[in-house]
């Protein structure tokens, strides 16, 4: 009796360890019982039996790569239409000699009808921008030679005070009150 | 379509293909093989282009090639006149940048023509090399190591070494 329920327990213990590989279950030798064959499932078709796998969850990543795909798409699809439409149906500029006495327009210098799109509608032509840039240096050097002569004028001034700046302003001498002078010892 | 390259400056070795003597009944491999490439590539491509071009035949616009004056250099400037420095300034970097695009069309050519010539490139483009190795040596004397901040100044400073450098030579 003893025997029996410890190799019941052994088997039982067995069976944890290797689920798989049951092949004759303890409760069919020892017991004398037999298994009832007519509960399995059989629900073939073409899918196989079907399993309950556990596995983590894969939810979130799922929901982050469809999310991902989605917002990436909803800019990307319109804009490579755009691209394509453009490319195919106005097409790419020719290279030409500048004809006589035409002057181009600053667009005018680029290939590809997007970039000419944004060199027309937002950016200043390059030769209004090397002015800007040539006016800015311009009134940054007339500000610098300001500040220079205005050292030397200083500088001067100081050395021989016959000019108008570093002169103290003194009292009018008609302001000063001669009265208590004219008796001493008042 | 674009523009094929320039047949004298990369010249195309004569083609020897042999006059065909064939012996077998079998059939030609590499035709078979050039006949699938022409099917299923390059007839779609080149038709896809003709219908492209179609669309786009009537409204080609034109790009140009900007053309800059010659404004005086940096040592023709007056000391002070910050507006004639940037104006050379400029004109030196636009130079630069045509150099460094010379210097690759020299070295693209050497790289064609060592491609055509296979194992004997050192003698057979003899003129390819000698050309390249001299508007390198140019560039690397005139720009070398000016670094990525590289100015009109920097430069003349360096033709300054480089002049007393030789007179010190001679």
């Amino acid at each position: 009796m003893v025997g029996m329920s410890l190799l019941r327990t052994a088997a039982a213990f067995t069976a944890r360890l290797n689920p798989l590989k049951r092949t004759c279950q303890s409760s069919n030798l020892l017991s004398r019982t037999v298994v009832r064959s007519e509960q399995v499932v059989v629900r073939y078709g073409s899918h196989g039996k079907r399993m309950f796998i556990i596995k983590p969850t894969d939810f979130y990543d799922r929901r982050f790569l469809h999310l991902l795909k989605y917002y990436i798409l909803l800019a990307g699809i319109p804009v490579a239409a755009l691209v394509t439409f453009v490319n195919i149906f106005i097409g790419e500029s020719e290279l030409a000699e500048i004809p006589e006495g035409y002057e181009p327009e600053h667009w005018e210098y680029y290939k590809h009808p997007i970039t000419r799109w944004i060199a027309r509608t937002f950016y200043d032509s390059p030769v209004k921008d090397y002015e800007k840039m040539m006016a800015l240096i311009q009134m940054e050097a007339e500000k610098a030679e300001m500040r220079q002569l205005q050292l030397e004028v200083r500088r001067h001034m100081r050395e021989k005070g016959d000019g108008p700046w570093f002169q103290i302003q003194t009292l009018d001498k008609n302001l000063i009150d001669h009265s208590p002078k004219s008796s001493p010892d008042n | 379509m674009p523009k094929d390259h320039d047949k004298d400056v990369y010249p195309e070795p004569p083609s020897r293909t042999p006059v065909e003597d064939r012996q077998s009944s079998l059939p030609n491999p590499a035709l078979i093989l050039s006949k699938l490439f022409y099917y299923s590539v390059d007839l779609p491509v080149t038709a896809f282009r003709d219908i492209v071009e179609g669309i786009q035949s009537g409204k080609r616009s034109h790009y140009y090639h900007q053309k800059f004056r010659r404004v005086p250099e940096l040592t023709q400037c007056q000391e002070g006149d910050y507006v004639c420095y940037y104006e050379a300034e400029m004109q030196w970097r636009r130079d630069y940048k045509v150099d460094q695009e010379i210097v690759k069309v020299i070295q693209e050519r050497l790289r064609a023509c060592q491609q055509r010539e296979g194992p004997s490139y050192r003698q057979n483009c003899y003129k390819e090399l000698q050309q390249f190795e001299q508007v390198s040596k140019a560039f690397q004397s005139r720009y070398g190591d000016l670094g990525a901040y590289a100015s009109a100044r920097k430069c003349l400073m360096k033709q300054k070494e480089r002049m007393m450098a030789e007179q010190q030579q001679a």
